[in-house]
């Protein structure tokens, strides 16, 4: 048996990728009717923010621009989460009526199979509104476009998308241990939507949840701070990229350990 | 011949909550500690060799699927030994699951929106099969069954016999060593279930793969098993060749009569007159179940003669559904 690293996995799964697409495109209804639901839902997630700074033009020193370069940093950052691990939500279903035991027999890592079973592709679209706002509000407030600009904003994208990640894997897992997760879940998602604000807005009791307990001010405030405040960057926003991968180590070790754990139900 | 599986003085135990009655008792439950344990699995010890497919039975909740589990490596067991295939499965799962296949009759492991010959491919690249075994096998499924119009259709829109026939299919893709069958005939036509057997019994044949066949019905057993292993209430009861099982309470054979009258009193008569023996009756015939150890059918035949006019009669072999349905009522003395 040859060993089974990163190529493997990105391999199998660009094929998983690849069919579940095809068979997504194959139910044209269906794909149509999703698609413009998703241009919607991010449509007025923008003009609800749009209405909101039209009769603020600054807050807490943030000005307009500043805030748009912050809700693309988010949208973007939250496009990973919901691509590849979408089949978090499901999660409880399948331990519930213990069909998740179906994923315990191959021979690979049982975290990747269960993920790589679903990619919803709206995040796609997500997707192309954050670049579209990122690159928008860029442009207004004038930074410069320089090759360590791009691999800071990159890497901090990417990390900070981990950290969303981890969030919804920890709040998916607890349903091995507590018979509905849902509410968990929905909490973590509820909190999402707090990541686009600068923290500074908020009084010192939810800037402490936002950043220890519930950190979803690293999705976007910290790391963003970076390229918008080069002057003054906190050291959390500098740690902002191991932050994001200790949470999805974390999450993904308690995924993991917590699937172990169950037993499934009697058939 | 080596073992394939060996299990010694396996037991499983689970923790369980004491469950009260009501709302107030939920709520009790909340924040009780008032544990059971509860023995699923129960000092059981079986080897199991290259080739062999074994009827593993026992009523509902006996505690197949924990062993199943545990054999698997999903469970842990609580305390004895399990190797499968050399492999100690908890232990190593991932390696244990290279040499094992699986399949749950209700439970479809394919992917739900790709074409079986997609999903066939997958398999091929997640067990790392070497083109030349995977062309070979499919030639091989080609020669068993007619997979042709399986191939490219989604596993969603299948059938449920389609499904678990792919099922079984894909669960021997990458000739593992070890077949785990938990109840593959479930909720099957008569044609599909033989369909299923066949199959089963050509691949077990072509590839000396060794099967635990789990079922509830006696059809899958006497078209498969060469032996059994009954198991209820977590200990096992029996753990021989089918054909010694039917010898197992005496040598009995059902005696079918059909005289005059209304049947069902006739056979409650009868009854009485044979203490001995069960009798029972249904539209056609009373059948007796006769312990030929206690007295011949003749015998039982002379007597009858004397008391009934009996207009025909049939001799029946029992069958092992009945020695089972004996053995999960009465137990093993």
């Amino acid at each position: 048996m040859k060993r089974k690293g990163l190529g493997f996995y990105l391999r199998i799964y660009r094929k998983i990728l690849i069919q579940d697409i095809k068979s997504k495109m194959s139910y044209r209804a269906d794909f149509i009717i999703s698609t413009i639901g998703m241009i919607f839902t991010n449509i007025a997630g923008f003009v609800s923010f749009w209405i909101l700074f039209r009769n603020f033009p600054s807050i807490n020193g943030w000005n307009y621009y500043e805030m748009l370069f912050l809700y693309g940093f988010s949208l973007i950052s939250l496009t990973p989460v919901q691509c590849f691990f979408d089949n978090n939500w499901s999660l409880r279903t399948y331990v519930y009526s213990g069909d998740f035991i179906k994923y315990c027999f191959r021979p690979i890592n049982l975290f990747f199979y269960y993920q790589s079973e679903v990619f919803d592709i709206k995040g796609l679209g997500q997707l192309a509104f954050g670049v579209g706002t990122l690159i928008y509000s860029w442009n207004k407030i004038g930074l410069a476009v320089t090759p360590l600009m791009l691999l800071k904003v990159i890497l901090f994208l990417i990390t900070a998308s981990l950290v969303m990640i981890a969030l919804q894997n920890a709040a998916a897992a607890t349903c091995f241990w507590i018979q509905n997760s849902f509410y968990v879940l929905d909490l973590v998602l509820k909190f999402k939507d707090y990541a686009k604000y600068p923290i500074t807005i908020f009084s010192p009791v939810f800037r402490f949840i936002f950043t220890f307990i519930m950190p979803v001010a690293f999705i976007a405030y910290y790391p963003s701070l970076v390229i918008l405040r080069p002057d003054a960057v906190p050291i959390l926003s500098w740690l902002s990229p191991f932050i994001g991968c200790l949470f999805f180590w974390l999450s993904y070790k308690f995924w993991m350990y917590s699937a172990m754990k169950y037993s499934g139900t009697g058939s | 011949m080596e073992n394939m599986i060996e299990l010694r003085n396996v037991s499983k135990e689970f923790k369980v909550l004491n469950r009260r009655e009501g709302l107030k008792g939920s709520i009790k439950d909340l924040f009780s500690r008032d544990y059971k344990i509860v023995r699923a699995v129960d000092n059981i010890s079986m080897n199991i060799k290259q080739g062999e497919i074994i009827g593993y039975l026992g009523p509902n909740g006996a505690g197949k699927s924990t062993t199943i589990k545990m054999m698997t490596g999903v469970l842990e067991p609580t305390s004895g030994e399990i190797l499968v295939g050399g492999n100690i499965p908890y232990k190593n799962r991932t390696k244990n699951a290279q040499e094992i296949g699986v399949v749950f009759g209700q439970r479809s492991q394919l992917w739900w929106a790709l074409p079986l010959i997609e999903s066939f491919k997958l398999l091929k690249d997640i067990y790392q099969i070497s083109n030349s075994d995977y062309n070979s096998m499919l030639a091989l499924y080609q020669s068993l069954v007619d997979i042709e119009p399986l191939l490219h259709k989604p596993v969603r829109q299948m059938s449920l016999g389609q499904r678990t026939l792919s099922d079984i299919l894909a669960a021997f893709l990458h000739n593992p060593k070890i077949v785990f069958l938990d109840e593959p005939t479930i909720g099957l036509d008569v044609s599909m279930k033989a369909k299923i057997r066949t199959l089963i019994h050509a691949l077990n044949k072509e590839k000396h793969t060794t099967v635990i066949l789990t079922t509830h019905d006696m059809g899958d057993v006497d078209a498969l098993c060469q032996r059994i292993v009954i198991i209820d209430k977590g200990k096992m009861l029996y753990n021989n060749d089918i054909e010694h099982l039917k010898g197992f309470f005496g040598s009995y054979r059902t005696l079918k009569i059909r005289i005059d009258g209304e049947l069902k009193q006739q056979a409650k008569v009868i009854q009485e007159e044979l203490p001995d023996f069960s009798v029972s009756a249904d539209e056609e015939w009373i059948s007796i179940l006769v312990d030929e150890e206690k007295a011949t059918v003749m015998e039982v035949l002379n007597q009858l003669q004397q008391s009934h006019e009996i207009r025909d009669m049939q001799l029946e072999e029992i069958s092992t559904e009945e020695v089972i349905k004996k053995i999960y009522e009465e137990g093993v003395e």
